[in-house]
Formats: C-alpha cells, structure tokens, sequence
C-alpha cells in the first residue's frame, strides 16, 4: 500500500517537472522493472513481520511531532496491539520537509513544495496534543505543557528538534525553529538587507530574493574591487552539517548563469578547520572549493553583525607554539584568538543551535543542553523509560532526517523491549547519517557515513564523485520517501 | 530517458534499503596498547593517576563525567568536532590527540570512556 504512495508520489514530482519523463513511461519503466517488484515484495513481508507483534502496554507520551516523532509513533503504532500514544507538537506545519529549504533559496522549489500539514500524517489512534511542554519531571513520570496541563506517562519519547539561536549572535535576535511561524523577531534583521539564513522556511524565500538582488547589484556594479559574500558555521553543532556550503555551491551556480561570477568574491568562514569530518569527503570538497574559485577562512566564527554598515565581525583562533612539555614529549599549544571585522555585500548566516531551554535546562537535559543518550540504544543514560532522537539527541555527527530516519526503528524497537522488560535492548544505531552535498543545480555528491568517520556508501559507486543521479534522488525521490515512507514508519 | 530509468532504480533500491535492517559495515579498528596502557603512559601526565586534572597543565579533571558525556568529548577530541565543519570544542586536546596517535596511543573511544569512568568516577 505504501509503497505504492511512495512511487505514486515519485511520479507526481517527475510530473510537476514536464519534459524529464513522461508519466506513461514512468508507469511503464516501473510497471517492468524488477528492482519495482521486489520494492513492493519487500515492504509487504516486512510489514507483515511487523505487523503488532507486541501485546505490551503502558502509556507512552512523545514530546515533538517533527520527522522523528510523528516516525517514531507511526512505527509503535504498527508494532504495539495495544498502543497508548500522546504526542505533544504545537506547530500544525510541523512535519515540513526541511531538506528542501536549500532548493528554494536556489529557485527550485517553492515554499509549498515542502510544507506539510501535521495532521494529515498524525497515526490513527494517536492522541494529539496542540501545546508545548514547557518543564519535565522524570521522576515522577509527567510533564507540563504551556497551557499548565500536567499530563503523565509511563514511556517518554523526547524528540522536540533543536533551536535556531540567531540571538547569540550580538546585533541579531531570537531563537526559532526551522517550520514555527513566528519568526518575526529574527526576520527584522535576516532575509533583507544582505543577511540571509536557508535554515528557516522563510529564510530560504528570502534568501532566494536576496540573491536575485545581489545578482542586480553585481550587474550595475563598475569597478575593479569585488562585491564580497560570506557564509558563515558556527561552533555548536548544526542541522544538515553540508548546507552552509550547499548554499554557496547554488549561488556559485545562479550567479555564473547571470553572468556575475567574477564581479562576487565567495568566502566561507567556517569555526572548524576542514571541510567535512570523514576525509575521502573533506579532500573532495577542497577540489570542489578550488574549481570554483571559492575562497575559505578556517577558525573564524561569527560573533556579531551590524546590519546597518553591513559589517561581520569573526572570533579568529588559532594555536600558538608555547613551552616544550617533559611529560607529553611534544610542544605545547596555546589557544590565540582575536576580533576580525568583515565588510560584506552578502552574508549568508548558519545560526548556532541548541537544546529548547524546556528540555537542556530541565532534568532529562545536560550541561550542553543535548538529551544525553547512550548512542547506540538511544535509552537516556539516567532515565531508563525515557528515549530521545532527532536534533535534540546528544550523538554525535547527526541532526540530519537521515540520522533520524534510522534512529527512529531503534528507539521504537528498544522502547518495546523496555515495555516487556526485557533485560537487553535489541537495536543498536550506528551513527549512520548522509548529507547529499549539492554541489550545483544538477548535481549531488552523496555523502554517506556513520560514527566511523568513513564513507559507508548504498551504492557501488566512489561516494566522491558528483553525479547527477544523485541530484535526481535529492530533487525527485528523497521526499517522496521521507514523506509517505519515514512518516508513516514503513521506511 | 534510460538515464532517467537509472536514477529511478536508484531511488528505489534506496527504498528497498531502508526497510531493511542493513548492519554496519564498519571495520575493526586494532590498536597497539591497551586503553590502560594509553591512560598510564599519556593521559595520566596531565590528567592524573587518579584521572583529577592538573590545574598547571590546563587538563581537567575526569572525576565526575559519564560514560556518555566521555564519549562525546572523546569524540569530539579525536575527530576534531562533532559536526562536519564544526570547531572542535578541545582545540589544544585534539592538537595532542594527535600527536599521541602518531606515536602509536590511538584508542577506542568507547572503551576509554568505560575505563575512565569505571576507574576515576567519584560520586559527589
């Protein structure tokens, strides 16, 4: 049934694109193909294997109703014979397809492309809650939500996603997430005027406009001197890890077709000092850089702006040689950092993100914020009838919908065996992540990896290369998937 | 056209590999002495024999963190970030990290954070 949905929808996007393929040879090519056969075969034995092979009860409550949580629920809800799920999201959009934010900004989708409504996908039989839970008691097993509701449980699953953090940024406000409406206060001074952010929804329109602006102004531009665009990486970690130099490969791509290259310097001012944690991906990257004539700044982390004399000011680190050390047998470093300012005529801002204070303040949360875990089970390390995935899960190397995509099947798995007292915790995640890094319109270097640091390719094919295939996946089929397939907890 | 056949098959697999529960592919990393030896002969220098820290050498004491909490500063230590661009939060440490793996003290992470917390851990 499903996966019907899921080529059904393939074909929907290839029809939008007229010109691709024809949908009678789509239907023909799928009608023939073995790999479409054995699709099918394969999601209707798993479903049956599946199928509530669990007479647990107990009530479970699930705090966040983004990819991770609305999965997450799909998938006990096929599992339990019995499910008692709440889940509490406050946002109806809330299961928007964030992956896409980076085709509106480069023109290729629209903002409707990616908004979905969070009822249609909420799993039948699920009580859902249109609030936020504002303070956790894990010891007592209950929760409050904004309207001053205590509402308790016997499982909780803790996956709220993160918070875009643009107020820490000195000359910036607020703190929003990716799909909520109320993004007015960051708006002030992001999405005009130079300052551009494609990780809010809104942000990718307006960064869409800014860029066609952009490209007007490097149009009427005279001189030797060039116009200058930067795109920030703060130093906390971030959603999607490619899409700060994802944009700017798009940029590069839209700015060449308007025949302005040459007129913008692209400068990426990352707090890091490389491209990419896996090296095969990292070395690509810095070919990928050094074709384009892009320039890069490692270390340098934005701390402020000042938006009206469109000026960026960098923390700029770096480690200095001080006393030789007896014990370590080495030199010893010593951590330098000082004040840069940059003027730009574009900036492109990747916020620093955390933890809702609700949750990385309360008792379920860390020092960082982050919901510690034992990564590979994802059972919380003081709590053990608590879980928590997605963004606000501290693993490392994820916060991606793909981390989330194998998170949720373990946490659904392990919370079970937790329900059935079961003394070992059968799934394990392995870091598992993929950033399909597109690197112009046209073309995606899929990077898959896990907690390896190495590239754990699908496919028989050097992970490496930009291909084109992998931008059909990325533009025609990756939400298809993530839509009908993860939400619905099949895939 | 057939390019367009290709990409479906490709995006289809994706599918097929998604139900599946596909085990990792990771290899087994070996490693030349044992996470005790790693501590003993390295860590210990700057961080103590009883894991307490060294307010002259900067290294703060391991005394009270989790196996989680270890395991992500290791992380982040060892592979320079937890992001892909991300800064490393340990810039000096993971300056060392490497100089020590040259030298042969590379170690499992998730078998040093067990052997920190299990041997240093002091509750309070």
């Amino acid at each position: 049934m499903k996966s019907d949905k899921i080529i059904e929808e393939i074909l929907f996007e290839i029809e939008k694109h007229e010109g691709v393929m024809s949908r009678r040879n789509a239907m023909k090519f799928l009608a023939v193909s073995p790999i479409a056969a054995s699709v099918l075969a394969g999601v209707a034995t798993s479903t049956e294997a599946n199928a509530a092979s669990s007479t647990a009860t107990g009530k479970i409550v699930i705090v966040g109703g983004g990819l991770a949580g609305v999965a997450t629920a799909a998938k006990l809800t096929r599992r339990l014979a019995n499910p008692d799920i709440t889940l509490i999201e406050p946002n109806p959009k809330s299961v928007s397809y964030q992956p896409g934010q980076t085709l509106i900004a480069g023109g290729i989708w629209q903002k409707s492309d990616i908004t979905y409504e969070t009822a249609n996908f909420i799993p039948k039989g699920v009580k859902w809650i249109k609030d936020s839970v504002v303070s956790f008691d894990p010891k007592n097993n209950k929760v409050t939500t904004a309207d001053g509701i205590e509402i308790g449980y016997d499982y909780l699953i803790v996956a709220t996603g993160l918070m875009l953090n643009f107020g820490a940024i000195k000359g910036l406000e607020g703190e929003i997430t990716s799909s909520g409406a109320d993004n007015a206060i960051v708006r002030q001074k992001v999405g005009k005027n130079g300052v551009y952010s494609i990780y809010f929804a809104d942000g990718a329109v307006d960064t869409h406009k800014g860029i066609e602006e952009l490209i007007a102004q490097a149009k009427a531009h005279t001189g030797t001197d060039k116009l200058q665009a930067i795109f920030t990486d703060p130093d906390t970690p971030i959603k999607c890890g490619g899409a700060p130099k994802k944009i700017m490969y798009l940029m590069h791509d839209l700015l060449k077709k308007a025949g302005v290259r040459d007129k913008i310097e692209l400068t990426f001012c990352p707090s890091g000092d490389k491209m990419f944690g896996v090296p095969e991906y990292n070395t690509a990257i810095f070919e990928q850089f050094k074709a384009r004539d892009f320039k890069w700044e490692f270390k340098t982390n934005l701390v402020a702006i000042d938006t009206d004399k469109k000026v960026a000011t960098f923390e700029k680190k770096w480690l200095e040689k001080g006393e030789y050390d007896e014990d370590l047998k080495e030199y010893t470093m010593v951590s330098m950092s000082k004040m840069v300012d940059k003027n730009y005529d574009f900036i492109h801002i990747t916020p620093p993100q955390k933890a809702p204070d609700a949750v990385g303040k309360s008792p379920i949360g860390s020092s960082k914020g982050w919901v510690p875990v034992v990564k590979e089970t994802l059972q919380h390390v003081t709590y053990k009838n608590v879980f928590a995935l997605g963004d606000v899960a501290a693993v490392p190397m994820g916060k991606t919908g793909g981390s989330a995509r194998k998170e949720y099947p373990v946490v659904a798995e392990n919370l079970i065996a937790v329900m059935e007292k079961q003394e070992k915790l059968p799934a394990a995640y392995d870091g598992y992540t993929v950033c399909p890094l597109i690197t112009s319109i046209g073309t995606v270097m899929l990077a898959e990896f896990n907690w390896t640091a190495k590239p754990t390719p699908s496919f028989p094919l050097d992970p490496t290369q930009e291909r084109w295939i992998w931008w059909l996946l990325k533009v025609y089929a990756l939400k298809p998937m993530t839509v009908y397939g993860m939400l619905s907890g099949r895939a | 056209m057939k390019k367009i056949n290709l990409a479906l098959s490709f995006a289809l697999v994706l599918v097929v590999l998604s139900g599946c529960s596909d085990s990792p592919k990771s290899e087994v990393a070996t490693y030349k002495y044992t996470t005790e030896q790693v501590y003993k002969e390295t860590c210990s220098h700057c961080h103590g024999p009883k894991g307490e820290g060294m307010a002259e050498k900067k290294a703060p004491a391991l005394t009270k963190q989790s196996v989680q909490e270890l395991e992500m500063s290791l992380f982040d230590i060892k592979n320079g970030g937890l992001g892909q661009s991300t800064a490393s939060e340990h810039d000096v440490m993971e300056h060392n990290m490497k100089k020590l793996a040259e030298k042969g003290f590379d170690y499992d992470i998730n078998k040093m954070a067990n052997y920190i917390h299990n041997t240093f851990y002091v509750t309070h």
